[in-house]
């Protein structure tokens, strides 16, 4: 069950979406993946993309305008 | 083997992040509580799907949802909520700690407050599944009429919601065909919505009427409306198909733990507190009478208020009356004559017995003395152990309460 943080920072949709999609790729059931965005767009698509597939999602804002999204997969 | 969950604790943890939830969560922290509020999806609730709120008070030019949320959700971090972005998957609600499980966390809390709002109903026709939200199928007009533009449009259902968005809709799409399941001229909606969308050039209504199925390609192409006096199908070309048949309450979690109405509506008191004590509930997720953001505002705030109350009484429930050593709890209502009276016989006692003597009205609230199990006032109970030992009713002469010491 690893942990792979993605970062995003300063990059706008869809770039973290298609970022996020190409991770989730290699990682095991389990494996956790932190998207880090810092665009408002990101933080509605992402997560939606994530729910979509099945997969656990929390959405947490660090900063002001910051966000990670967690994003579990289950299967 | 599942991830092991981070155990966080908190005074109050509010499930729902909508006007109601939000509410509650102002309330709760500017009573220095420590709250969480867990949202599943983006804070706002229900209120972000409409566009126009012209009978909240304080916004005679009206104001979006979106924007009277972000409003609220700033108020709250003001006073400092913690927020959460994700599904909650387990509630534990009995006992003094209650718990919640998200996909990383135990949050454990002393109050939960429950403000989970609800979610479109859908027809249930065939197809719907295929077509729902970006495939033709919405239960938003502000989020979908611009891309409607010039184009046809249905709307199903004859409320509020449905006769307003539907004339919403007027202003972009060619034309809105409203489907109703009443005989024509019969609405559910309030009559000023009525007569409007009736003038309406652009809206036509096809009366006594269901969704039989939707159809189309990739995305909808036709919904097929039934008349449901002659089963004859009309089929009609449209873009997207609006949604307005009410609302389903977000309680799936809850089912068997918390007390609810058929229709699954918590059942709450007029003090917002559900069946389990600590546990609160507000909002659309209420069995209520009108579901509005004002009406939301106000449970909040009660739920907000009493969980504050519920809070402050454990604390002196559990330091002083339900006490190791010998204590003496007189429980008595202050509008009642004989009761007050009675106060310097224990204020005389507390010289006489080496016990601990507590005073408790039950006038505002009568939260301590349920926990002690009391339904009759007044009455002296004795607690030793942190258990009750005995409830001496009435107002019993000194001799009597050393008598049973």
């Amino acid at each position: 069950m690893k942990e792979v943080v993605l970062d995003c920072f300063g990059e706008a949709c869809p770039v973290p979406l298609v970022k996020a999609e190409k991770a989730m790729v290699d990682l095991e059931v389990g494996d956790l993946l932190i998207v880090q965005i810092d665009h408002s767009c990101a933080m509605k698509n992402v997560p939606e993309w994530a729910r979509g597939q099945g997969y656990n999602v929390e959405i947490e804002e660090i900063e002001d305008g910051e966000w990670e999204v967690f994003i579990e997969k289950t299967k | 083997m599942p991830r092991e969950k981070k155990v966080e604790q908190y005074d109050v943890v509010i499930i729902g992040g909508g006007a109601a939830g939000l509410t509650a969560g102002i309330y709760c922290g500017r009573a220095r509580l420590n709250t969480l509020l867990i949202e599943k999806a983006l804070v706002g609730g229900l209120a972000t799907y409409t566009n126009e709120i012209e009978n909240y008070p304080g916004f005679p030019e009206g104001t979006t949802g979106l924007g009277l949320m972000k409003l609220f959700q700033e108020q709250a971090k003001k006073f400092d909520v913690k927020f959460k972005g994700t599904d909650v998957q387990k509630v534990h609600l009995d006992g003094e700690i209650k718990k919640v499980e998200t996909f990383r966390n135990i949050f454990e809390a002393k109050v939960v407050i429950i403000a989970a709002g609800g979610r479109p109903r859908t027809t249930g026709a065939e197809n719907e599944d295929i077509f729902l939200y970006d495939k033709g199928i919405s239960f938003c007009a502000t989020c979908d009429a611009a891309a409607n533009t010039d184009k046809v449009v249905v709307v199903i259902g004859s409320g509020d919601a449905a006769i307003e968005e539907g004339t919403f809709l007027t202003k972009f799409a060619s034309k809105v065909i409203v489907s109703v399941l009443h005989d024509e001229g019969i609405m559910d909606c309030n009559e000023i919505a009525k007569e409007a969308a009736l003038r309406n050039p652009k809206m036509e209504f096809v009366w006594n009427s269901v969704v039989e199925r939707f159809e189309g390609e990739d995305h909808l192409e036709r919904v097929v409306l039934k008349n449901i006096k002659t089963d004859e199908l009309i089929p009609i070309e449209a873009d997207t198909c609006f949604e307005f048949i009410g609302y389903l309450p977000n309680t799936d979690i809850f089912k068997g733990i918390v007390d609810m109405t058929d229709r699954g509506y918590i059942n709450v008191t007029r003090n917002m507190e559900t069946n389990i004590q600590g546990v609160f509930a507000c909002g659309d997720v209420t069995e209520k009478y009108l579901k509005q953001v004002a009406t939301a505002v106000g449970d909040g705030a009660i739920a907000g208020f009493a969980t504050e109350k519920y809070i402050a009484e454990s604390e002196i429930f559990e330091e002083q009356i339900l006490t190791e050593e010998l204590s003496l709890s007189y429980i008595y209502n202050a509008i009642d004559g004989d009761s007050r009276a009675y106060l310097t016989t224990m204020e005389k006692l507390e010289d006489e017995v080496e016990a601990k003597i507590n005073i408790v009205d039950v006038y505002k609230s009568t939260g301590i003395a349920d926990r002690l199990g009391v339904k009759e006032y007044p009455c002296v109970v004795v607690v030793k152990d942190k258990k009750v030992v005995e409830v001496i009713k009435g107002l019993p002469s000194k001799e009597d309460i050393q008598s049973k010491l």
